[in-house]
């Protein structure tokens, strides 16, 4: 329990604090805290002897990306937020609000995955949108405005539709559970057979809609390229790494429950139609991009489509490989963010077309630029390798052949897509006068922690993790 | 169920949600946002009527107390707060010629005829007020909402939409499941103010950029 209060607290101390404290300070702090709360969530997840100390291990499971992610982003916002901001008075106050609403932001992804009460799920869901688009205007410029104003719109709308999928779920409940019941899915899930079937299905699909566009799932994703591509680079690594895992873990809960209620039928037909689109959409986009931000943001499309189809070919290897795959998409997703950063703040452009050899001017993040591509690309020996394979495997063990075929295909023009811009942007050398090397310092350092986390679990999966990963299974439902 | 089988405080329920449909498809109807704004206001009266009405048949002080809140900051506090922020702003909202008051209205009654057949496919036995009239209604007002949002491509006039389109799940909520716990109602309250105030530094900062609330000048991201 006092992990849990810790992994809290720890963030939402550091929002106040950085309010009131010079960022000198502030920043420091911000990092050390994500560290410090990165390693509660580790140990709250697998390191205890008596197992899972987070509500169940779902819950647990999604809050690793959340773990990895604040553990790096506390790091490299320590420079960041001193690249990005001119050393005056209202450098200082952009400092400050940058860092209160990062802490804050991380504090409410926590909180996500530690809810099983379905109102209050939507409210934290709700509160992270608030925080963020708040993160992404504060750039100022024109485009963060419009990416600002089109993400709470469109997120905004789309929970409203969760909302009614929170309702309805509870109309549902109130037979076996009566008219006052506490909207707990624990108590659905005890309840399963007994729920109004007709309400569970109109449920689940308003919850899928409205999570789903927060979870950036086509077609409901128009709010994502420009909210990650215009965001600042903290911002978008937190909201493609974890913000999304956030959603997709809303949609798990009312899928295990829609799954016990009526069947699995339902929900992996719905998975496969949003699965699919986003698949088709992002890797033909990703073949086209110019902005290497935006690039990325479709890569985040494309990995969420890949996660749904593994939910939908429902065999327990694909159910495990879509679970593993949210984490490892978190890690190489924010390294890739990270590193992209580093690219456009020294070439002084997000236009692909502009950064060239960026090995050659950034050794370091230059070089992890690539290898996070490679990794998003799923080539081996990175994480997002074996979940893909696990989500493949999955698919044939399932019987789902043809669907399997189609996604291992959409997969390669993603692939393709990927490499492209990875070789265009890293090989060769810079045009023009860019200035060549890098120092030490706290950004390098989250990234290579990032790296370690990315190629770790391409590597070996620890056994506490396998076993999360087991139990998570069960919880979904989706075990046949 | 039979009209005369209806009593008093059924037939309330029954007429403030075919009110609070009015209201919703009057949205259309307006060109301006002061007059959004007040469509609002009362929309939100109907809610806090209705919420009323249920927690005095049910006995439910929580009910009650929703409504006073929803009473005070949505038909009397957000009504204020949005008026002072127009102020300097041009008043008129634009609507795009491909699209018409017409073809709106006629699009919006397909989406109340979706709303009607989505809830009479649903026998729900909620023990609630008018169980199929209420789901259908909450139906509509959320579509017509969303499609408002579409619609209309300025920025009050989208916050505005994404309002009534939560007063639409706030009165199914309330109907449909009147035991929902009284926390979570507040949380819901409390979220979607606190989005509003959001909202309103967007709209601010928007329109001392461009001089203007209109969202159809935002098309600089694209691909």
């Amino acid at each position: 329990m006092i992990l849990i209060i810790a992994m809290i607290a720890i963030p939402a101390a550091l929002a106040i604090i950085s309010i009131v404290v010079p960022s000198r300070i502030s920043g420091p702090l911000t990092a050390l805290g994500g560290l410090c709360t990165a390693a509660c969530i580790i140990a709250a997840d697998l390191g205890g002897a008596s197992g899972v100390r987070a509500p169940d291990a779902l819950s647990a499971i999604f809050l690793l990306p959340v773990a990895i992610i604040y553990g790096t982003v506390g790091l490299y916002t320590h420079w960041y937020v001193r690249a990005e901001s001119p050393a005056n008075s209202e450098g200082e106050r952009y400092r400050r609000e940058f860092l209160a609403l990062t802490n804050a932001f991380a504090c409410s992804e926590i909180i996500v995955p530690l809810l099983t009460n379905m109102g209050g799920l939507w409210v934290a869901l709700e509160t992270t949108t608030i925080l963020s688009a708040l993160l992404i205007r504060l750039q100022g410029t024109a485009a963060a405005l419009e990416a600002a104003w089109k993400y709470i719109l469109i997120a905004s709308c789309g929970l409203a539709f969760g909302l009614v999928g929170v309702v309805l779920l509870y109309v549902a409940g109130i037979g076996p559970l009566g008219d006052h019941h506490i909207p707990q899915w624990s108590a659905y899930i005890g309840a399963a057979a007994h729920l109004n079937p007709d309400a569970v299905r109109l449920a689940f699909i308003f919850a899928l809609i409205g999570f789903g566009t927060k979870m950036g799932l086509a077609p409901m994703h128009a709010w994502l390229p420009d909210a990650h591509g215009a965001g600042p680079t903290p911002t978008s690594a937190m909201l493609s790494g974890a913000l999304l895992s956030d959603a997709l873990y809303a949609i798990l809960r009312f899928a295990a429950i829609a799954n016990l209620a009526v069947g699995h039928g339902l929900s992996h037909i719905l998975f496969f139609v949003v699965g699919l689109i986003s698949l088709f959409l992002a890797a033909f986009f990703l073949l086209q991009q110019r902005d290497i931000k935006r690039m990325l943001a479709y890569s985040s499309i494309e990995h969420m489509g890949v996660i749904a189809c593994g939910l939908a070919f429902g065999a327990p290897l694909a159910v495990a490989g879509a679970l593993l795959h949210a984490i490892n998409h978190s890690a190489s997703k924010s390294l890739a963010f990270f590193a992209a950063g580093r690219l456009t703040e020294r070439y002084e452009t997000r236009e692909i077309a502009g950064i060239r050899g960026g090995i050659a001017t950034l050794p370091v993040s230059g070089t992890l630029f690539a290898l996070a591509g490679l990794s998003l690309a799923g080539l081996p020996p990175f994480g997002i390798f074996r979940s893909e394979l696990m989500i493949l495997g999955g698919g044939f063990q399932s019987g789902s052949w043809i669907l399997a075929i189609v996604v291992a295909l959409l997969l390669a023009v993603a692939f393709a897509g990927i490499l492209r811009w990875v070789t265009t942007t890293s090989a060769g050398s810079a045009e023009g006068e860019i200035h060549r090397g890098e120092r030490f310092g706290a950004a390098i350092y989250a990234m290579l922690l990032g790296f370690i986390v990315v190629l770790g679990l391409g590597l070996v999966v620890p056994p506490q993790l396998t076993q999360l990963l087991e139990r998570a299974i069960a919880i979904v439902g989706q075990a046949s | 169920m039979p009209l005369h089988h209806l009593s008093v405080p059924e037939a309330v329920a029954g007429t403030i949600a075919a009110l609070l449909l009015l209201t919703q498809l009057a949205l259309f109807r307006s060109v301006v946002l002061s007059e959004l704004i007040t469509l609002y206001a009362v929309q939100s009266l109907f809610v806090a009527c209705i919420c009323l009405d249920v927690g005095l048949v049910a006995g439910a002080w929580d009910l009650i107390a929703l409504a006073i809140l929803t009473f005070l900051f949505k038909v009397i506090a957000l009504p204020i707060y949005m008026r002072r922020l127009m102020n300097g702003v041009s008043t008129r909202v634009e609507i795009p010629s491909k699209i018409n008051v017409l073809l709106s209205l006629l699009i919006a009654a397909a989406l109340v005829g979706i709303g009607c057949l989505t809830a009479s496919q649903l026998p729900l036995k909620t023990g609630a007020f008018l169980p199929i009239a209420d789901l259908a209604t909450m139906l509509s007002i959320v579509f017509i909402g969303f499609l408002v949002a579409i619609l209309r491509p300025n920025a009050f006039a989208q916050v505005i939409a994404f309002l009534t389109l939560e007063n639409g799940v706030f009165f199914g909520a309330v109907t449909l499941a009147p035991g929902q716990p009284f926390v979570v109602g507040i949380l819901v309250l409390f979220d979607v103010l606190v989005a509003v105030v959001v909202f309103a530094v967007l709209v601010r900062i928007l329109v001392a950029i461009r001089s203007s609330a209109a969202t159809a000048q935002l098309q600089e991201l694209i691909g």
